[in-house]
């Protein structure tokens, strides 16, 4: 038992070393989702950094869009007067920012939505973001969650949508 | 002695670090990833490290910590305390100390005049270096790949007037652990999975010296180690480990005549950690650490663990 699990674990690491660079660990095929909706072309969600089809139900369980909507008003609202990451958002357009993440989380969760902004790189390209900013962003969006009495385990199936941004997103590493 | 100065020094210089903190701390991190203390010092779990480097500190930051836990099972007691300092979430450096008090041990006395004294303490300074090489445990959702660290502890035991009984056995009372840890946080469905692979010849993690006086059971050995662990909120894990041990000195006791009375076995928890700010986490575990000196101590040594850490 003991030989065994070392041998398995002696050809994971090997596995893991040599497997992938930073390049195709990116395009790894992701793993089989038990239940999922195809993403429908031409809506934006290349740009909206989509990389998997969205888990069966999450939309439901966000509230569709106008819940959403709320979610993403709570989440600017909190995050443009966080001590942290309040300065980055000192020049933005609050409604348009709000209406721009609303389409862009109702296309990643398989909503019948169009995102026509910017792709995750180029709309943060010109800010100054740490992962500790990325992290705080995401906390502000699970207090946001946690007020709209979304799930716990419905708010993990949208972070984990959302986290694999953070290589396009974290501009200071 | 010049060994606990360099470990008296490396504690003070952590304490005033964490001293001359600015009042911001370091909080770049999300609830619980940066794991708990081990009782070695590492970022991790209870008994086995992680591939996630510790503190509360993220990219960029300096962050420390400081734990001091609690082992209490049916014949034994076992008191760690240490701090950690972790830079730019690439390097975690940790010191830490662990006090056994081994009371079943003065019973050696009557088998050979060992010169046991009453309330006898193993004492084991333990310094580690763990470097992250790759991955992101937390942040890569999208792929299967984790988080890979490469670790050493280094280990010094003072064992007091248990000393002779070190001689007899013929261990080490130093020793170096070498480890590679992969982690990752299946984060869709709140599930952490740790594996790590040791490098080791210590008995019962260097409490019993390193290596063994026995032929052909002097040698290091590959021990795997275990952790899961399960998110039900943000703030609350529970988990279990489990981690293999080698087993140097059993035939040393059998060739003495003494039967199965050093073997050691694997071990063993299942914990729930709770962190009720960013600042502070407290685990608390029922373990089985098997058999200990089983010729003075047969029964198996369950019992609880608690944990207090505070990280900046």
């Amino acid at each position: 038992m003991r030989t065994l699990l070392t041998a398995l674990g002696l050809a994971a690491a090997f596995a893991s070393a040599l497997a992938l660079t930073p390049a195709s660990a990116q395009t790894a095929a992701a793993p089989a989702v038990a239940s999922t909706t195809p993403p429908p072309v031409g809506n934006g969600a290349d740009n909206a950094g989509m990389i998997r089809p969205a888990p069966e139900g999450l939309y439901q369980a966000l509230g569709e869009k106008a819940g959403i909507a709320r979610l993403m008003d709570d989440l600017v609202a909190r995050a443009v007067v966080d001590p942290r990451i309040g300065p980055i958002f000192k020049d933005t357009k609050q409604q348009a920012l709000k209406d721009s993440l609303t389409l862009q989380v109702c296309v990643l969760t398989g909503g019948p939505c169009v995102y026509e902004g910017d792709n995750m790189k180029a709309a943060h390209a010109d800010f100054a973001i740490t992962k500790g900013d990325f992290n705080r962003l995401v906390e502000l969006l699970q207090f946001a969650m946690d007020a709209q009495n979304i799930p716990f385990t419905q708010q993990n199936r949208l972070l984990a949508l959302l986290a694999p941004m953070h290589g396009d997103v974290i501009t200071r590493r | 002695m010049h060994a606990s100065n360099h470990f008296t020094a490396l504690s003070a210089l952590c304490v005033g670090a964490l001293l001359a903190l600015p009042a911001q701390a370091e909080t770049g991190k999300l609830l619980l990833t940066g794991g708990v203390s081990t009782i070695t010092g590492a970022a991790g779990g209870g008994i086995t490290p992680w591939a996630v480097i510790g503190t509360q500190a993220s990219e960029g930051e300096v962050g420390m910590s400081a734990f001091a836990t609690r082992v209490g099972t049916l014949d034994y007691a076992l008191k760690s305390y240490g701090a950690a300092v972790a830079i730019h979430d690439r390097v975690e450096v940790s010191v830490a100390r662990q006090d056994l008090d081994a009371g079943p041990a003065v019973a050696l006395n009557g088998i050979a005049p060992f010169g046991i004294e009453p309330n006898p303490h193993l004492k084991m300074d333990i310094i580690g270096v763990k470097v992250k090489l790759l991955g992101d445990a937390i942040l890569d959702a999208h792929n299967l790949m984790p988080q890979i660290a490469v670790g050493v502890e280094h280990k010094r035991l003072q064992p007091g007037s248990l000393g002779s009984v070190m001689d007899f056995l013929g261990v080490n009372r130093t020793g170096t652990d070498l480890y590679v840890s992969a982690t990752k946080l299946l984060l869709d469905k709140g599930l952490l999975l740790s594996g790590t692979l040791r490098y080791t010849k210590a008995n019962q993690n260097g409490l019993l010296g390193f290596g063994s006086a026995a032929p052909g059971s002097d040698s290091y050995s590959l021990q795997p180690e275990i952790s899961v662990a399960y998110l039900l909120r943000r703030d609350l894990a529970i988990g279990a480990e489990y981690r293999f041990k080698p087993n140097n000195l059993q035939s040393l006791g059998f060739a003495a005549g003494l039967g199965d009375a050093l073997r050691e076995d694997d071990w063993k928890d299942v914990f729930i950690a709770w962190a009720p700010s960013k600042n502070l986490s407290l685990t608390l575990a029922y373990v089985d650490l098997g058999r200990i000196v089983p010729g003075v101590a047969p029964r198996r040594q369950t019992g609880y663990y608690l944990s207090a850490q505070a990280g900046f």
